[in-house]
């Protein structure tokens, strides 16, 4: 995500809210409702430590909010997952949600252009005693995810894949993983209503970068509602989280 | 509830069927209803939705993205055996048994027989009836008698309750030993309008206040219960899944 330290500095006008108080929600007093009741007493003390490290990063607005770290964790145990994949992992908070949904033998191939972020969280990913679980590689997936293609077998061995990475490229992920992802499989793609923008008139002061990809989550939008080889539902959670079970 | 209430468009209350969500303007709820729910809807819920919306009483209604996100849910969890505790005509539960296999099954309890007989004309033409077997009356005292047969406890994927708010922990009771070890219940208004966040002196429909309190309690019961893992969805006007976990 292309944003200038200018524009972070200002991410109060119509971009992100900061970290833990960004909804989609009627207000921030039913978002913290549905936090204190219902996430925060149960989230697990390394996910708490987590995100409480990544609230420090000056980038923490990429970081998966807690409500959705916990939705991806129920999904998981109820789809009974075993082999899933993760692009975009920033310090790795729903990586550990994945991780700790996981059963012992468990595993997440997960990517990111950047390895430093995943270097800061995984510290206590390995507290949490889930590391050995996550297979990390740097670097653009797309690349990754051609060499993956190529081999048959690698086709539809995938129970779950989480997709929260460049915007302007999930059409292109969605091409690959749509074969990567198992029949009656699970694929996850966050930030689909990109901070309400997708309805903000067009003369709308937004962000530069709320902007420039909102275009592309609103094409990505049709271009799910159209695929007939999944069904979808698209939850206000988080920036919104579209689900795509693969029918076909 | 009154019927001479449901034509004001005051705060506090339930907004009229189609419009009522949690999220920040109903111009994103349309948004979502528009790019990613109608466009999918099966046939018969459309027509289900269509005819319910004329009922004075249809904010009791699921929305259409709720009954979506539930047909999701079952076959992600391949549920085949299930209840539903709250029916009017019978939105959620078409949903449902679109959902489920040929041979799946839902037990369907409603005080008002009226109500699903509404709906059901539209589900017999989608060729689902088979699956539902629909009781009239209160829900408790139907759980009390499956209660007393051990064979009973833990035979059910999925429970959704979509009922009287105030016999909510109630209905727990029964329902976390009815449902089975890994399976789901489904609790819905969970967020009350966001009147679950309402000052004390908000002007709020009495339905509203009055239920609220129980609405209240019964999110902290959950969120204290061990035996089951939670997660509360902002999915029409709250959904609180249970994962019975023991």
């Amino acid at each position: 995500m292309t944003m200038t330290k200018e524009e972070q500095q200002q991410n109060h006008i119509a971009g992100h809210k900061e970290q833990g108080h960004k909804s989609l929600l009627q207000s921030d007093a039913l978002y913290q409702y549905i936090l204190e009741t219902s996430v925060y007493p149960r989230e697990h003390e390394s996910l708490k430590e987590l995100r409480e490290l990544t609230q420090k990063h000056p980038w923490n607005l990429m970081a998966t909010p807690a409500d959705e770290g916990q939705l991806l964790g129920m999904l998981l145990k109820l789809i009974n997952a075993k082999n899933t994949m993760e692009i975009g992992v920033y310090t790795g908070y729903s990586l550990l949600s994945t991780a700790l949904a996981l059963p012992p033998h468990g595993k997440i191939l997960a990517m990111d252009v950047n390895r430093q972020y995943y270097e800061l969280g995984l510290p206590v990913i390995q507290k949490a005693g889930v590391a050995h679980k996550i297979d990390f590689r740097e670097g653009p997936a797309l690349s990754l995810l051609d060499q993956l293609i190529k081999q048959e077998k690698n086709k539809g061995t995938f129970d779950f894949i989480f997709v929260d990475a460049d915007k302007d490229n999930y059409l292109n992920y969605h091409k690959r993983v749509i074969e990567l992802v198992k029949v009656g499989g699970l694929i996850g793609y966050d930030n689909t209503l990109w901070n309400g923008s997708v309805v903000a008139p067009p003369d709308a002061p937004l962000m530069n970068y709320i902007r420039h990809y909102r275009h592309f989550v609103m094409e990505l939008n049709k271009a799910l509602a159209l695929d007939s080889r999944v069904e979808i539902c698209q939850l206000p959670v988080g920036d919104g989280i579209t689900l795509c079970r693969r029918i076909i | 509830m009154a019927n001479n209430d449901q034509n004001q468009t005051e705060a506090g209350r339930h907004q009229e069927v189609g419009h009522k969500s949690l999220l920040q303007s109903d111009a994103l709820y349309q948004y979502i209803l528009e790019t990613s729910v109608y466009p999918r809807e099966h046939e018969a819920m459309k027509e289900l939705r269509e005819l319910t919306a004329k009922h004075p009483w249809n904010i009791m209604t699921t929305s259409a993205d709720e009954g979506q996100f539930l047909n999701l849910l079952l076959k992600l969890i391949n549920a085949k055996n299930t209840m539903e505790i709250g029916v009017y005509t019978g939105y959620s539960l078409l949903a449902t048994a679109l959902a489920l296999p040929e041979d799946g099954k839902i037990l369907a309890m409603d005080i008002n027989r009226e109500n699903y007989e509404l709906g059901l004309p539209v589900i017999k033409k989608a060729g689902v009836e088979h699956k539902i077997e629909f009781r009239e009356g209160p829900a408790l005292p139907v759980l009390d008698e499956m209660m007393k047969d051990e064979k009973n406890h833990g035979s059910y994927d999925f429970i959704f309750v979509d009922a009287d708010k105030d016999n909510y922990i109630n209905y727990h009771k029964r329902l976390i030993e009815l449902v089975k070890v890994g399976g789901v219940i489904g609790y819905d208004n969970t967020l009350w309008n966001g009147s679950v966040v309402a000052p004390p002196d908000a002007p709020l429909r009495k339905y509203v206040r009055y239920y609220r309190d129980f609405v209240l309690e019964l999110n902290k019961a959950l969120a204290a219960d061990p035996r089951i893992e939670i997660c509360m969805l902002p999915v029409g006007d709250g959904i609180t899944l249970c994962r019975r976990i023991k």
